[in-house]
């Protein structure tokens, strides 16, 4: 039976080892080497300790980087989550056109990011854009806000954009784990005289904690992947305020073309990504 | 009464969620040079589709390789990831939380990293601007997600379930298919989605995997398209519209299928 | 449940089926198919270059498989072959970007190609080490675009000084238009945009913090928070600026030859062109040098010797001045150039420019992209995130190291 249970993952494993073994050796080993454009001709690229990663700590622009990503990430889970979630909740309610609704509501995270990107930048631009006009002309701001021009507010703009992407994804799998929760619960609480809050917190969101563990999991994972957003948006800038780890990472690879600090960079997210993976599996040991 | 009122609330929250959609159709139906007027133009009076012709014209033959390349991507997370998932979580296969882990930690490598790793492989087998190269390296995308999402979702399936199969003399395989996939229909179904919006969505393997036009996807297409048309603004967002459609069509079918119960029904012996 | 796997079975033997197609790989064994890449993805230079390259390769006698590449993913790629050795036989690259390409050793010194008659700093651009590496058909540069119809109301003439720039952009400033737009993007446009400016003030790059760099910086500032330029200009690219301009937001605008096809296409907007204003009468106009140069990769000497022939072909006098007129740029040949002035009205401030324009990477060689990235940083910094030039471009220096 051993042998049986072990040919079902055998494929993974497999896949897993093809696919990602060397991707990952190559990007750990370069953190750890002096690789120039010329590396990728000649294959040479002398060993450099950890100088990178010195090098990459003491650059000016990484405290803020750092910042900036705990800031964008926490922010972005917290109302991607939140916001999926009640409309998750929301959604469950039988209503005529729900099926509809809720799978338009996928569509801004499959529109491809260069056009929704842009379709963003013209919202957000200062002086002709409609976010501004809508906001001066119902008197809630007196200047326009300059969104992607400024270096105090260009962050929030991304994450503002970043967590209107996310919406869908997170919507639709809590939904679905909501599903699984069966209806006889709720109906037997109702009858013992439970409110919506109280069967919530006492029914949904203790079933709901496996789907809640992997979506935020592979939430913060994807948000702190998240490239495309701010690369449309503002390249990072204006002056690095919108710059995560890794579009630090892209630039130092690809505007410095210093290819072994941004495998450091890329090293530092892996290692970041190891930990939480090791959180999710400890929650998850818990709950079974 | 009440239901009609929750009707009017979803509408309200697409609208404002789809709100650059409709700027985007809206920019779509203009002319260009309305586009950057200071005053937003708020309905496409002076409308155009000339746009849409253009794109249209030119971006057909993408559609249908993104197509193709989503489908095969699909077939291949779910060959991968629906067996691993049920051993994770129904069979407690041996070396389950290092897998979990190798998975978790495998969806962190930078993407460019593994591009450039495609790209030398597919190189020197000769599968640059085949499909089964971007079938492949966008399954990369889908495969960890995919066994993620199924195992959580397996792992809500009473043991009851599978143990009355094998008590009924059924091997694993056939307890999977016969009785456990059923059941977590939504869940596969919901997996499969996922796979084929990552495989359609994808843009950095697209462009490092294919060297000449007739061989890219959609992704790669409407980019080139824009950058040929860098001021035709309702050219550029009309390609947007319509590589959005075929996907947002599939939604609204297969949303029938993710709206059924998972365990409801299943337990009633 | 049952149909479903069974719609899925059967899709996937038809994909299963299709999907290994007609792959590529290296072509190294047919050497009558050569391999070229580029990033002009915008018309007309997209259907211009592979007839071009198609004539030339008709003329040597082989096929030229042509590959365009997004800009952004122009570098990787060609990283991508690098790592395979399958680097095209003819890449067409930008010209900051060659000495780094250089110093990987997997281009072919173009020994046998004579730069005679090409614009001194164009030549200088494409050596690394002594030797030449890469050749520009056509080069580009920047000046000022003025709206005629707009200064003709101001009873302005176009500004030749840095004070009548301003003056003349705040004299123009009215409603929801600008006097003056110029991008100051986070990418190497912003670089190359405010260079004009850095250079003709006397600033270097290998100091960006001196008073002269300072003065110029001063200068994009004042504009913006003198409302003369929209803050959003940290935002535009090039094309962006060049939208802007179209719309009538803005009545003057640094751009480039390249814009040319497109803003001549609206008719309704008249236009003028004048070399960028200088601080002072006595200062130095120095503007920077764009255009892409060809290069061409280490293969097989019957390769490389037939790649040479086509590059030949294309650096003819005749051929590169076919390409300049249709993409927009100017010939790298003087003579042509001039030739083109006379002819062309238009190009007459960007020739005059490119007379005196240096190559960004003269200073500094493989340096450069570090320091640009320092530069655009701190325009940011100051433009947007209301730091003095002078700390902007004090942290900068010590960024770039």
């Amino acid at each position: 039976m051993n042998l049986r249970r072990l040919a079902f993952v055998a494929p993974a494993w497999l896949y897993l080892i093809v696919f990602y073994l060397y991707p990952l050796a190559t990007n750990v080993r370069m953190g750890f080497q002096d690789f120039t454009v010329s590396s990728f001709y000649t294959g040479v690229a002398p060993f450099a300790g950890l100088r990178n990663y010195r090098e990459v700590f003491r650059d000016p622009a990484f405290a803020g980087t750092v910042t900036n990503t705990v800031l964008f990430t926490a922010g972005s889970l917290l109302f991607q989550f939140g916001i999926g979630l009640a409309l998750a909740v929301f959604f469950r309610r039988n209503f005529p056109l729900n099926g509809v609704l809720r799978s338009l509501l996928l569509v801004p995270w499959l529109l491809p990011l260069v056009v929704s990107g842009t379709a963003w930048r013209w919202i957000l631009e200062t002086d002709s854009g409609v976010l501004n006009r809508s906001l001066l002309s119902l008197h809630l701001i007196d200047e326009p806000v300059p969104w992607l021009a400024s270096t105090s507010v260009a962050l929030t703009a991304v994450t503002l954009v970043n967590v209107w992407v996310g919406i869908p994804f997170n919507m639709v799998i809590l939904y679905g784990g909501l599903q699984s929760i069966p209806d006889e619960l709720y109906e037997a609480a109702q009858l013992d005289g439970a409110g919506a809050w109280r069967r919530f917190r006492h029914i949904t969101l203790p079933l709901l904690r496996p789907v809640t563990s992997v979506v935020l999991t592979l939430g913060l994972i994807y948000t702190l992947k998240v490239f495309d957003v701010i690369m449309v948006l503002t390249q990072g800038g204006p002056a690095d305020s919108s710059q995560t780890l890794t579009t630090f990472s892209y630039d130092l690879s690809f505007q410095q073309l210093a290819f072994g600090h941004g495998a450091a960079v890329g090293n530092l997210l892996i290692v970041v990504a190891v930990v939480f993976a090791i959180g999710y599996l400890r929650a998850e040991r818990r709950s079974s | 009464m009440r239901r009609a009122l929750n009707t009017a609330i979803g509408v309200v929250v697409l609208a404002v969620m789809l709100f650059p959609l409709y700027w985007m159709v809206n920019a779509s139906l203009l002319p260009s040079t309305e586009l950057i007027k200071p005053t937003p133009t708020w309905l496409p009076i002076h409308g155009t589709l000339d746009g849409y012709r253009n794109a249209l014209s030119s971006q057909g033959r993408h559609l249908i390789t993104s197509v193709y390349i989503a489908l095969g991507t699909v077939g291949v997370t779910l060959l991968v990831a629906v067996p691993a998932a049920f051993g994770l979580a129904q069979l407690r296969a041996p070396l389950r939380r290092p897998l979990l882990f190798g998975l978790l930690v495998a969806q962190m490598i930078p993407g460019i990293v593994m591009a450039n790793a495609f790209y030398v492989a597919a190189n020197e087998l000769f599968l640059l601007d085949t499909p089964l190269a971007l079938i492949l390296a966008d399954s990369t995308l889908c495969v960890p997600f995919a066994v993620l999402i199924l195992h959580a979702f397996m792992g809500g399936i009473p043991a009851q379930i599978r143990e009355a199969a094998q008590l009924d003399g059924a091997s694993a395989l056939r307890t999977l298919w016969s009785v456990i996939l059923p059941v977590s229909r939504n869940a596969v179904i919901t997996a499969g989605l996922f796979s084929f919006l990552f495989a359609w969505a994808d843009f950095l393997f697209a462009v490092t995997l294919t060297t000449r036009d007739e061989a890219a996807p959609i992704t790669v297409g409407i980019y080139r398209f824009i950058g040929a048309h860098i001021s035709d603004w309702n050219s550029v967002m009309a390609t947007g519209v319509i590589a959005s459609l075929p996907v947002a069509a599939l939604l609204v079918v297969a949303q029938r299928y993710v709206a059924a119960g998972i365990t409801s029904g299943s337990v009633k012996d | 449940m049952r149909k479903l796997a069974a719609a899925l079975a059967v899709t996937l033997t038809a994909v299963a089926l299709g999907a290994c197609g007609n792959g590529t790989g290296s072509t190294k064994d047919d050497n009558n198919t050569l391999t070229e890449i580029d990033y002009y993805e915008a018309a007309p230079q997209n259907t211009q270059l592979p007839k071009l390259l198609d004539e030339c390769g008709a003329q040597v006698g082989v096929k030229v498989q042509h590959q365009q590449v997004p800009r952004a993913q122009f570098m990787p790629k060609l990283l991508q072959q690098a790592s395979s050795r399958s680097l095209p036989d003819l890449a067409l690259v930008d010209n900051p970007d060659l000495p780094q390409l250089a110093a990987t050793g997997g281009l072919v010194p173009l020994k046998d190609l004579s730069t005679d008659g090409l614009y001194p700093s164009i030549v200088a651009a494409g050596k690394y080490k002594g030797d030449t590496y890469g050749i520009a058909p056509g080069v580009n540069g920047l000046a000022l675009y003025y709206n005629k119809d707009l200064f003709a109301q101001a009873n302005l003439q176009p500004p030749k000084t840095w004070d009548e720039l301003t003056a003349a952009a705040k004299a123009l400033t009215k409603g929801t238009r600008y006097g003056m737009a110029f991008s100051a993007v986070g990418t190497e446009e912003g670089s190359f945009q405010f260079e004009p400016f850095f250079w003709t003030a006397g600033a270097s790059l290998s100091k960006l913090d001196s008073p002269e760099a300072v003065k110029a910086l001063a200068l994009w500032k004042d504009l913006v928070e003198a409302k003369a330029a929209s803050k959003s200009v940290v935002t535009w690219t090039q094309a962006d600026v060049n939208d802007q301009f179209m719309a009538g937001n803005a009545a003057m605008m640094v751009n480039g030859p390249w814009q040319l096809p497109t803003l001549n296409k609206k008719t309704d907007l008249k236009f003028g062109i004048v070399p960028i204003p200088i601080p002072s009468p006595t200062a130095k106009p120095v503007t920077p040098l764009g255009g892409e140069m060809w290069t061409v990769g280490h293969s097989n000497p019957q390769r490389e010797a037939k790649a040479l022939s086509v590059l030949k072909c294309l650096l003819s006098q005749d051929k590169s001045l076919e390409w300049s007129k249709a993409a927009g740029y100017i010939p790298s040949n003087q003579a042509a150039a001039q030739q083109l002035a006379q002819s062309d009205p238009q190009l007459s401030a960007f020739v005059e420019e490119v007379a005196t324009a240096q190559a960004r990477t003269a200073e500094l060689g493989t340096a450069y992209p570090k320091v640009s990235e320092a530069l655009f940083n701190a325009i940011q910094a100051c433009l947007a995130g209301g730091k003095s030039p002078e700390e902007a471009l004090k942290a900068a220096q010590s960024a770039a190291g």
